[in-house]
């Protein structure tokens, strides 16, 4: 009998041994760690490209070309930053119509397009602004390192317009940049 | 003549009126700290809460509202795997107003829930803050969210393994023991 009791305590001592050290995870301390409290910051010197009206199939260009718009960094980190647009809504009634904004800078019925340029960008030229967040600065397969504090980016935006569209709408879009720190 | 006069008709009838609202204009001035979050040791089914300070350097009054972005694995820290779920994020509220040249503090809480599965894990997710508004460019500035939960994941086979071996091991004890009692 003692036998038993010996070799059922064994046992039990063995497979306490095994959820011990998980039990004890369970009561570890939650770390939360802001790093160097650095601030985040980015600034845009025009907002707005106020372009009136605006002819079918016809392609816009903001002026100055590539030095419209300057991206400024505020912060105190280092930012990669990232553009995306939207569709056009018609201000009057949003859910009644829009146009759809482009996914590869064609232009189509009801379809139109938008596109950046940063200056001194040689290697990519225009690049077309779509629904999905992509790279504005730097990109990738490029040389070029993330933003410090300080540092400036000019653009400029080109539009075209739909080969076909509802006249006599207004129509409102956003394009956000956006900065994460690098 | 004629011609010239329907062609310019036929222009005119496509015309649009696009980005009006010049008078509207608002280039928001904002900050947020911290630039990057990290989370250690959060076990599932615990929640843990930390703070965003947003501060409006404008001279009006503005509104931010907050959203989380999923980034893709090249944008992710090295190691960082997708988070998996952005409704384990909570915002104390969609929007918050921020009167001219003030800062508020918004608290958001990262809740993982108690799935074994979700233990070890690093992960990274982007907290968005943006300021509302009609122009045509808008900002907005992410915040990395690192976090990294604790414990070990769960193994079927290991602890199958395990309590087979204990079983066996006392099983063999106990014959042992008897059978050398029976001898002596």
């Amino acid at each position: 009998m003692k036998i038993a009791v010996t070799s059922i305590l064994i046992a039990i001592i063995l497979a306490s041994a095994v959820p011990l050290p998980a039990l004890a995870e369970q009561n570890s301390t939650i770390t939360i760690t802001m790093t160097g409290l650095d601030e985040i910051s980015i600034s845009l010197d025009k907002t707005q490209w106020p372009l009136g009206t605006v002819a079918s199939d016809t392609e816009y260009e903001t002026s100055p070309q590539i030095e419209w718009c300057t991206l400024t960094v505020q912060g105190t980190c280092n930012v990669n930053t990232s553009i995306v647009g939207d569709d056009a809504k018609w201000v009057s009634d949003p859910n009644a119509y829009k146009w759809t904004l482009s996914s590869d800078g064609t232009s189509g019925e009801h379809i139109y397009a938008l596109w950046f340029r940063i200056s001194g960008d040689t290697a990519r030229g225009y690049i077309a602004i779509t629904k999905t967040q992509s790279e504005f600065w730097p990109y990738s397969g490029g040389s070029a390192s993330s933003l410090a504090p300080g540092d400036t980016k000019q653009f400029g935006l080109r539009l075209l317009t739909p080969t076909y569209f509802f006249s006599g709408r207004q129509m409102q879009t956003q394009i956000t940049i956006s900065a994460v720190a690098a | 003549m004629v011609a010239r006069i329907k062609s310019a008709g036929l222009i005119a009838a496509f015309l649009v009126i696009l980005l009006p609202f010049v008078a509207l204009a608002e280039n928001v001035n904002f900050s947020v700290i911290p630039a990057e979050v990290h989370i250690d040791s959060l076990h599932p089914g615990e929640a843990t809460e930390f703070e965003l300070t947003i501060h409006n350097k404008d001279e009006i009054t503005h509104n931010f509202t907050f959203t989380t972005f999923r980034p893709r694995e090249e944008e992710r820290r090295e190691g960082r795997a997708e988070f998996p779920d952005d409704s384990w994020i909570s915002f104390p509220c969609p929007r918050i107003e921020i009167t001219a040249n003030s800062q508020a503090n918004v608290t958001v809480t990262v809740a993982i829930p108690q799935e074994q599965k979700r233990a070890g894990r690093d992960w990274e997710i982007w907290l968005g803050v943006t300021p509302e508004s009609s122009d045509l460019l808008a900002v907005k500035l992410y915040v990395r969210l690192l976090v990294s939960t604790s414990g070990t994941r769960f193994n079927v086979g290991l602890l199958a393994g395990i309590a087979v071996a204990i079983v066996l091991l006392g099983y063999g004890g106990y014959h042992y023991f008897r059978h050398k009692a029976r001898r002596d």
